[in-house]
C-alpha cells in the first residue's frame, strides 16, 4: 500500500485509495461476521424496565410480498398472510395446537350429518370503510372464496371444500350454510389464512380495484395507511377495535401504533439491520444465523404450522418405487437425525408421523421409519437389487437410480437432498439431484406425474385435507400415483372424508397414518418451520397462530 | 449542413422500428416459452380447480387465444399508449411504472455523475502523476472495477457505510446518503469503460506534434492537459456514454436490489420470475426508447463536437480559439 509520492496531486489521490481499501477490508470483514451470525452490538442496549409502553412503531423485514393483492388470489403466499393477519379478522381462531374457538363467529352448531352449518356473529363488529359486519357480509365472502370471481379473474380459494353448495342470511347475525357431503373440515377452514373477511364493497370492486391494496377493507385490529408495489406496507392502529380472537386474551385495540414491512430480498442485510437498530423483527433468518442471534439477546421464534412434515411422497407408479420394497428400504436408508444435526438448530423436532406433532389427530407412528441401514439393505436383496463393486446396486442391468428435486420454497431443502442422497448412497442407490428456480419447478415438477418423488412442504388447516391428496376421487391429488387401485387408501380416504363425528375421524386418520408410512409412500424428514421471525429483545408478547404466522395485535414494547 | 433534415428523419424512422421490433420480439419470446402467472396458479394441483373454472378465468385474461391474435391485440393498444394491465400485480402497467420510474432516473444519473467524475479524475491522474508513483495503479484500477462485480461493492458499502457507520439505514433506500452509495456501486464498474477510452485518448493526443510542441515551449503539464488535450480526447467518450447507458439499466436491476430500491430494475426481476409479459413489453419497450434516443443524440451530436468529422460544406464556425471553461 505505501509508496513514496512526490508533486501535487497525488496527496488528492493517495488518501482516497488508501480508504477504499479500509473499506474493503472492513466490509469484508463485516460481512463475515454477521455471516456467523456476531458483530451485533444492539442487543444488549435495549435492556427494557420490563412495563409495557402504549404505542409504538415497529419495522419488519420480508424477503417479498408476494405478487398480487386481489385477497383471494394473494392469501396463500407465504408472505402477504402476514399484512392480511393484522389488516383481517376470521370467523374461528385457530392456535398453534389446531383448536378452534370463536372469534367473529360467536358460536356455531352443525346437523347430524355435517351438511349444514349456522353461524352466529358477533355484533357491532364494521369494517375499516364503516360497512357492517353482518350476515350479508359473511355470504358475501363464503360465495368469493368458494367460488371466486371468473368474470373479474378472481380465483377462489384453493383450500375451501369443494362440497360447498350456498350461504344465506338467516337474520342480520345469523348465517346458514350447505354443503352437499359432510364437511367436517368446514369450520377449521375459517381460521385459514385465505379466510379472511372483507368488505362487501372490497368484493365489489373491479378487478384492479381489488389489486389496489389502500381500496381493500378489512376489520382487523390495523389499517392500510400506505404501500408501495415491490417495497412497503405501513400499517396503522384502528382506535376503535374491539373484537380481538377470545383466546388471545385481549379484544380492545392493539397497542402498537404502526407496523411497516418493507421488503429486503438479502437474507443476511435482513439479519445485519436488526443487529444494527435499523429494524426490529426480521423474516425468513436462515437456520445458520440463528444461534449467534440468540446469543446475542435476540427473540428466535420458529412457530410451526399445521400440516405435513416436510418430506418426500413417493410415486408407486413409477419405477423404481412399484415395489414396495424399495420404498420401505428408502424409508429406513434415511438418517433423520443427522439432518436435524447438521441442517437445523435445536428449534426443529424430529418427525413422529407424516404429519405434525401439533396436528390434534397426530399419533407417533416414529417406529415405522427407523433409521437401519443393515435392514434397508436386507429389503433391496430381498427385491432382488444386487450390488456391484462399487457398492452400487441394479437389476435386469437397470441401476437402482432416483432423482431428488430440491424444494425451492425452503431454504435448507438442497442442503437436506443432499444428505439424503448420501445416505441412499450408502445402501445402493445412485442418487442425482436436479435444482430449479421456483418458476420453473412450477413447470416441470409440481404435479408432474411421471416423476418418482415430491417433496412436500404444505400446511393444512384441518386434517380432513388428507382425504383428498391419498387417491384420484373427486379431483384428488393422487399423491402416491396409486389412482383407487389401492382397496386400503379407498377405504380409508372415505372414512375420513365422510367422517360425521370427531372421534371416529381420529381413529380413522390413526390407522391412515401407519398405512402411508409402513408402505413406505411417504417418508418423512423433519416437522416442518417455513416461517422464521426473529426480534429486538423488548418487544413481547407477538402470538402465532396455527398457520405459524406472527401477529401483533398482542405485542407491545417494554421502556 | 445539407441532408441533415432527410439524415435526421431516417434516423428517427429507424428509432421507430427498432422500438416495435423489441417489443414484438418480447413477445415473441415470452410466450413461445411454456406457462404464464395466472395458469400456474391455477394449474397447481394443491388448489384442485375444475376445469371449468380454469378456462373462464384463463379467458378473463384473453390468455386462451391464439399467439397472433394476442399480440396485435397488444400491439394495437400499445400503439394507442395502453400498456395494459400486469398478470402478476393485476394494477395497470403504467401505474406501477411511474411508481417505480423516478427512483430508478435517480439512480441511473447519480451514478452518470459519479462514472464520469470518476473516469475524468483517473484519467487526469494518469496523466499529471509521474510516471512509477501512482500511474500504474491509476492505470490498472479501470481493469480492477470491471472485474469487481457491483453487487460486491454494492454489499461491502452497506455493511461499511449502513451497518457499521449508520450513516444510511436500509429501510430507507431513497435517503440521500442511500442514493449516493447506491451511485457509487453502480457508477464504478460503468466509470472503467469512460476512463479506459479517455486514457487512451489522452496518450494518443500527448503523442501528437502539436502536444510536443507546445512542451517544448515550455507549458505546463497541467495547463497543456486542461487546455489542449481534454477536450479532443473527450470526443469518444460521447460515444462510449451513449452505449453505458444499457449498462446503467442492467446494472440498476442488480443495484436495486441489493440496496433495497423499489425501481424498474426490481419491477423487471419480479416480472421475469413470473413471466408477467405485459409489464416486461413495457419495459423493454421503455428501454428500447431510452437506448435509442440517447444513442440518435450522440449520432447527431458528434459532427457538431469534433472538427474532422464534419463535411467541408460545414457552416460551424471552429472554436480552437475559444478558451476553456
Amino acid at each position: 500500500m505505501s509508496s513514496s509520492t512526490s508533486g501535487t496531486g497525488a496527496d488528492k489521490h493517495h488518501p482516497s485509495r488508501r480508504t477504499v481499501s479500509a473499506a474493503l477490508g472492513a466490509g469484508a470483514v463485516g460481512t463475515l461476521l454477521s455471516a456467523c451470525g456476531g458483530g451485533a452490538s444492539g442487543a444488549d442496549s435495549a435492556s427494557g424496565s420490563g412495563k409495557a409502553k402504549q404505542g409504538g412503531d415497529i419495522v419488519f423485514l420480508i424477503d417479498s410480498l408476494g405478487d398480487t393483492w386481489i385477497p383471494d388470489n394473494s392469501a396463500i403466499s407465504s408472505f402477504q398472510g402476514n399484512v392480511w393477519g393484522h389488516v383481517t379478522d376470521k370467523l374461528v381462531y385457530v392456535d398453534g395446537e389446531g383448536e378452534v374457538t370463536p372469534w367473529l363467529a360467536e358460536k356455531w352448531e352443525q346437523n347430524e350429518n355435517a351438511t349444514e352449518f349456522t353461524l352466529h356473529l358477533k355484533s357491532g363488529v364494521t369494517f375499516s370503510d364503516g360497512t357492517a359486519l353482518d350476515a350479508a357480509a359473511v355470504v358475501a365472502n363464503l360465495d368469493y372464496w368458494a367460488k371466486g370471481q371468473a368474470d373479474k379473474g378472481v380465483n377462489p380459494i384453493g383450500l375451501f371444500p369443494k362440497t360447498y353448495l350456498q350461504a344465506s342470511a338467516a337474520d342480520a347475525s345469523t348465517v346458514v350454510v350447505e354443503f352437499s357431503a359432510p364437511t367436517l373440515g368446514f369450520i377449521p377452514t375459517l381460521g385459514y389464512h385465505g379466510s379472511i373477511l372483507i368488505s362487501p364493497k372490497t368484493i365489489a370492486l373491479p378487478t384492479e380495484g381489488q389489486a389496489d391494496l389502500s381500496q381493500v377493507s378489512g376489520s382487523g385490529p390495523f389499517t392500510v395507511k400506505s404501500w408501495k408495489e415491490g417495497d412497503n406496507v405501513v400499517l396503522t392502529k384502528r382506535a376503535d377495535y374491539a373484537w380481538g380472537p377470545q383466546a388471545l386474551g385481549k379484544t380492545d385495540a392493539a397497542t402498537l401504533d404502526t407496523i411497516t414491512y418493507k421488503i429486503v430480498k438479502e437474507s443476511s442485510l435482513r439479519t445485519a439491520s436488526l443487529q444494527s437498530n435499523q429494524a426490529d423483527v426480521v423474516f425468513n433468518a436462515t437456520p445458520q444465523e440463528l444461534d449467534g442471534l440468540k446469543g446475542a439477546g435476540f427473540t428466535v421464534a420458529t412457530p410451526r404450522y399445521l400440516g405435513f412434515v416436510h418430506g418426500y411422497r413417493l410415486n408407486a407408479s413409477v419405477a423404481p418405487f412399484t415395489d414396495v420394497l424399495v420404498r420401505q428400504a428408502f424409508q429406513h436408508a434415511v438418517d433423520r437425525d443427522e439432518i436435524l444435526s447438521t441442517v437445523y438448530t435445536s428449534d426443529w423436532k424430529k418427525a413422529e408421523s407424516f404429519i405434525q406433532s401439533n396436528v390434534p389427530e397426530a399419533t407417533d407412528h416414529s417406529a415405522e421409519f427407523t433409521h437401519d441401514a443393515a435392514k434397508a439393505k436386507a429389503l433391496l436383496d430381498q427385491a432382488g437389487w444386487v450390488a456391484g463393486a462399487d457398492g452400487k446396486r441394479s437389476k435386469d442391468g437397470q441401476p437402482l437410480a432416483v432423482t431428488l428435486f430440491p424444494n425451492p420454497y425452503l431454504v435448507t431443502s438442497q442442503a437436506i437432498d443432499e444428505l439424503v442422497a448420501q445416505q441412499l448412497g450408502a445402501v445402493g442407490f445412485t442418487v442425482d439431484l436436479q435444482t430449479f428456480d421456483v418458476v420453473t419447478y412450477g413447470q416441470r415438477v409440481t404435479g408432474n406425474k411421471t416423476l418418482s418423488n415430491y417433496e412436500v412442504t404444505r400446511s393444512f388447516i384441518d386434517v380432513g385435507t388428507v382425504a383428498s391428496i391419498l387417491t384420484s376421487a373427486n379431483k384428488g391429488e393422487d399423491w402416491f400415483g396409486l389412482g383407487e387401485s389401492d382397496q386400503t387408501l379407498n377405504q380409508l380416504r372415505d372414512d375420513v372424508a365422510g367422517a360425521v363425528d370427531e372421534d371416529a375421524r381420529t381413529t380413522s386418520v390413526d390407522q391412515l397414518q401407519q398405512y402411508v408410512l409402513e408402505q413406505g409412500l411417504f417418508i418423512p424428514l423433519e416437522q416442518i418451520v417455513q416461517r422464521i421471525y426473529a426480534s429486538r429483545p423488548d418487544l413481547k408478547g407477538v402470538s402465532y397462530n396455527g398457520v405459524a404466522y406472527a401477529n401483533f395485535y398482542t405485542a407491545h414494547l417494554e421502556g | 449542413m445539407r441532408g441533415y433534415p432527410g439524415f435526421a428523419a431516417r434516423r428517427v424512422g429507424q428509432a421507430v422500428v427498432v422500438v416495435l421490433l423489441a417489443y414484438v420480439a418480447t413477445f415473441v419470446v415470452i410466450s413461445v416459452l411454456p406457462g404464464d402467472p395466472v395458469t400456474n396458479t391455477l394449474r397447481n394441483p394443491e388448489n384442485g380447480f375444475t376445469e371449468d373454472q380454469i378456462a373462464r378465468i384463463v379467458s378473463y385474461y384473453g390468455l386462451d387465444r391464439p399467439v397472433p391474435v394476442q399480440l396485435w391485440e397488444s400491439l394495437s393498444r400499445f400503439l394507442t399508449g395502453d400498456l395494459g394491465v400486469s398478470l402478476r400485480s393485476n394494477r395497470p402497467v403504467s401505474e406501477s411504472l411511474l411508481e417505480v420510474l423516478p427512483s430508478t432516473l435517480t439512480l441511473a444519473g447519480a451514478a452518470l455523475v459519479v462514472a464520469v467524475v470518476l473516469a475524468a479524475a483517473i484519467a487526469v491522474g494518469t496523466q499529471v502523476l509521474p510516471r512509477g508513483a501512482g500511474q500504474g495503479v491509476l492505470r490498472s484500477l479501470p481493469s480492477l472495477f470491471l472485474s469487481v462485480p457491483n453487487f460486491v461493492i454494492g454489499l461491502v458499502l452497506i455493511h461499511v457505510f449502513a451497518l457499521q457507520l449508520s450513516l444510511f439505514r436500509i429501510i430507507e433506500p431513497d435517503s440521500a446518503w442511500a442514493t449516493t452509495f447506491a451511485a457509487v456501486a453502480l457508477g464504478i464498474p460503468v466509470s472503467a469503460q469512460l476512463a479506459e477510452v479517455l486514457i487512451a485518448g489522452l496518450d494518443h493526443e500527448s503523442r501528437q506534434e502539436y502536444a510536443a510542441v507546445a512542451r517544448s515551449r515550455g507549458l505546463g503539464r497541467g495547463r497543456l492537459l486542461l487546455r489542449h488535450l481534454l477536450r479532443p480526447s473527450s470526443l469518444p467518450v460521447v460515444t462510449v456514454l451513449a452505449l453505458t447507458v444499457g449498462e446503467l439499466l442492467g446494472g440498476a436491476l442488480i443495484t436495486e436490489t441489493i440496496f433495497g430500491r423499489a425501481g424498474v430494475g426490481s419491477l423487471v426481476e419480479s416480472s421475469v420470475t413470473t413471466q408477467d409479459l405485459p409489464v416486461l413489453q413495457a419495459v423493454v419497450s421503455l428501454a428500447a426508447v431510452v437506448f435509442v434516443v440517447v444513442n440518435l443524440v450522440a449520432d447527431l451530436v458528434y459532427p457538431l463536437l469534433d472538427p474532422r468529422v464534419r463535411t467541408p460544406r460545414s457552416t460551424v464556425v471552429p472554436r480552437e480559439e475559444l478558451s476553456p471553461a
